[in-house]
């Protein structure tokens, strides 16, 4: 899609001291299992206590993250609010799955059933902001933060919003973990995010976090300059879909002065990222982010929260960000100063 | 100059028939989908009616044409049976064979099979072919094993804003074409009956222990239903290209937030008010061009109070014939806005308003009564398809009538 996004203001709570101060990547020091969890602000300077109480972890993070956002970006209501989730609350719908058997499907509280819908941050996030404009969730995997992006360029180049609130949020829960282990999708053995990378082993280590940004057409320092996704693609046509992205942003692969990559050291889907490095890229350098955050499904909005920290410190004019979550869901996301 | 959006095909099941045609039958019938539950194990079996596809899910998977063991949920095959009616009716043989998006809708994905064996999953003794289930919980699951099953592959995604998802999942896929980013979309949703929802909106108190009242003085909730709906979604452009047939066009949309309740809509029916007047207006007809409005109707307290309100505000004296068609369906979640839109397709085309069953008295709070009887030759042109959800999201669409003969009139005044 033709246009330039820029982003106004960002937020970010995830594994890293990211939500306030300066940031500084950390690797971290895994305890017991290959889980990354993130450092939680308080919430208390976001929303009511009484609030807080009946709300589920994924529900304050999205929401805090949201309001920070828009302060960060000195909007007060936006215009549109479009967020991706993969699962949801996760906590809420594992609570009333366990509510639902233990009370024998009577007398349940409501409260995790409605917190469990999937656009309950987005219905929070309008409520507490009195946006009473366009509110849409997207729920597809790898998929969820980039319509999330798409439907915000479309929001804004059809004229519908001056600033539109965007962004992802996605929880683990220690059941969801258990479960996930189950088929294989995290490293069996212990391994540090430090060495995930060359571990050489299937599975990956997972992680969480929320990001959010605020984007409009008025110029900043940063600007999303194309997106591009890929359902199920042969690793040709990641090839071939990379060339022609770049031919249309008539850019060439020495262009990009950083590439950041989802590279979550899981053997079956990481030669993805290493035939199109070897393909394009051998000598730019390479940031692989979910040695940060983890691997989840809307990991890539912390790729561009990371993306948007290191351009505003001076970081090169073009970035791209290239994920791909369990070799299913492909995107491509160029940035530019 | 933005892309027209026409719909050219469209596919469903509900409970009260398998393919359109069936539907319509029913609704010309009267004949209601609701009863009691024979797929689900609850203890509200017998006490709170649904709206059930009959069809048990290897007879899904015949209908889909598909194999029973294929891993498919009860979400993904009713989605790939009205998947399949869509491309039929729409001329499509061959889906993968031009760059079309998929957008899909879903409240609760798989979690009408999870549920089932979501205590063994989280077991570590026990161990079994359930394992294979694991990933269908999510809403991704459903629209990719129908997505790949027809060959569909540009842009594939899901949305999931409660009630509204469906009619979000049309606009989505109208702006997208609008964009130029696609020539064709498929969207809808599905969704199948579950103990996890069942329980949730009985949980709320908000389930009628009979079959559904909407705007009845006396209306006591919902009943849950379950089906799938997609409508074929083309550019003018294409259309004028390949010739096909268009069925009407998506004239007109919008997408509010009440940021009022998470659960419940404002008294005056804010968003709903906002939502159908600028989907009007985006449309170019006025007031007096509706004749029909399919409101959301879930027969709960707040949702008819508010969106009668909305209607009173938006049309004033001149409210035109409503009703809602879920004491046929049932309440569909995240199907609802495309099964209604469907609904509002045959109200245009076969020029038929169809009746608010189970009417009685008119509400107290508002002026207007739903149309109860079945009106046949009735002009239908330009009609509103409500859906409102939960998180406070209202998505309103404008279906019109499309003109025969309309493109043979640009070529002769364009001479293009």
């Amino acid at each position: 899609m033709k246009g330039r996004f820029y982003i106004q203001g960002t937020a970010a709570i995830s594994p890293q001291e990211s939500f306030s101060g300066t940031f500084t990547p950390q690797l971290a020091r895994l305890e017991d299992r290959n889980l990354l969890r993130v450092k939680e602000p308080d919430y208390r300077d976001f929303i009511a206590p009484n609030s807080l109480r009946r709300m589920s972890r994924v529900l304050k993070m999205g929401l805090t993250t949201a309001l920070k956002c828009l302060q960060n970006s000195n909007v007060a209501v936006p215009d549109a609010i479009i967020t991706g989730t993969g699962k949801g609350s996760l906590h809420d719908t594992e609570r009333f799955l366990h509510d639902i058997r233990q009370y024998k499907e009577t007398a349940l509280n409501p409260t995790p059933f409605i917190q469990s819908t999937y656009n309950s941050v987005n219905g929070l996030i309008a409520l507490q902001t009195r946006c009473t404009q366009y509110n849409n969730t997207f729920v597809h995997r790898g998929f969820s933060f980039e319509h999330a992006l798409l439907d915000s360029m479309m929001q804004l180049n059809e004229g519908a919003a001056k600033h539109v609130l965007a962004g992802a949020f996605e929880e683990i829960s220690d059941e969801h973990f258990y479960i996930k282990s189950r088929i294989g999708f995290w490293k069996e053995q212990l391994t540090q995010p430090a060495d995930m990378l060359t571990s050489g082993t299937p599975g990956t280590i997972s992680g969480e976090g929320s990001a959010f940004f605020v984007l409009s057409t008025a110029p900043s320092d940063v600007h999303i300059a194309g997106l591009k996704m890929l359902y199920k693609p042969t690793q040709e046509q990641v090839s071939t879909a990379l060339g022609n992205f770049l031919r249309e942003h008539q850019l060439q692969p020495e262009d990009i002065g950083l590439l950041i990559t989802g590279r979550n050291g899981d053997v079956n889907f990481d030669f993805y990222y290493q035939e199109l490095i070897a393909q394009y890229f051998p000598q730019t350098p390479e940031l692989p982010f979910k040695q940060l955050c983890g691997e989840y499904d809307t990991a890539s909005a912390f790729a561009l929260w990371l993306a948007v920290e290191r351009m505003r410190a001076g970081g090169p004019e073009h970035v791209l960000i290239y994920n791909q979550f369990f070799g299913e869901q492909h995107s491509f996301v160029l940035l530019g100063r | 100059m933005a892309e027209r959006v026409f719909i050219t095909g469209m596919g469903m099941i509900s409970a009260i028939g398998s393919n359109v045609k069936e539907n319509l039958r029913s609704l010309r019938l009267q004949r209601s989908g609701i009863g009691h539950t024979r797929h689900i194990d609850t203890i509200h079996k017998n006490v709170l009616p649904v709206a059930e596809v009959p069809q048990s899910n290897a007879e899904l998977a015949a209908l889909a044409g598909v194999n029973a063991g294929g891993g498919y949920t009860r979400t993904a095959l009713l989605g790939l049976v009205a998947m399949r009616e869509a491309l039929a009716y729409a001329g499509i043989e061959n889906a993968a064979s031009m760059p079309a998006a998929f957008i899909n809708a879903s409240t609760v994905g798989g979690m009408c099979d999870t549920e089932k064996v979501y205590f063994d999953i989280i077991d570590p003794q026990k161990e079994g072919t359930f394992l294979q289930s694991i990933d269908t919980l999510d809403c991704a699951d459903c629209t990719q094993r129908i997505a790949d099953a027809v060959g569909i592959h540009e842009y594939v995604t899901t949305i999931s804003t409660a009630c509204s998802s469906s009619a979000n999942a049309l606009m989505y896929g109208a702006r997208m074409i609008r964009q130029g980013l696609v020539q064709r979309a498929v969207c809808g949703g599905t969704e199948a009956l579950t103990r996890f929802t069942m329980n949730g909106f009985n949980s709320l108190k908000n389930i009628d222990k009979q079959a559904c009242r909407p705007f009845d003085q006396h209306r006591n909730g919902l009943n849950l239903g379950e089906g799938a709906a997609y409508l074929v979604l083309e550019s003018e452009s294409l259309v004028r290209e390949s010739g096909a047939e268009v069925l009407a066009e998506l004239s007109g949309w919008c997408n509010t937030n009440e940021a009022f309740h998470p659960t419940s809509p404002s008294p005056e029916g804010d968003g709903a008010y906002e939502a159908m007047k600028n989907a009007l207006a985006m449309s170019g007809r006025s007031i007096d061009d509706v004749q029909y409005i399919n409101v959301h109707g879930t027969a709960t307290l707040n949702n008819d109070a508010s969106e009668g309100k909305a209607l009173e505000r938006l049309f004033g004296a001149r409210v035109p014939k409503f009703s809602s068609t879920k004491p046929f369906t049932g309440h569909t979640l995240a199907a609802a806005g495309a099964i209604e839109a469907i609904f509002a397709v045959l109200a245009i085309n076969a020029q038929v308003i169809f009746p608010n069953l189970n009417f009685s008295e008119k509400m107290e709070e508002l002026n207007v009564v739903p149309e109860t009887k079945l009106l046949e030759e009735y002009p239908v042109e330009n009609v509103i398809s409500n859906s409102f959800g939960f998180g406070g999201n209202n998505a309103s669409l404008v279906i019109s009538k499309y003109e025969a003969g309309m493109f043979e009139k640009i070529v002769k005044h364009t001479g293009e």
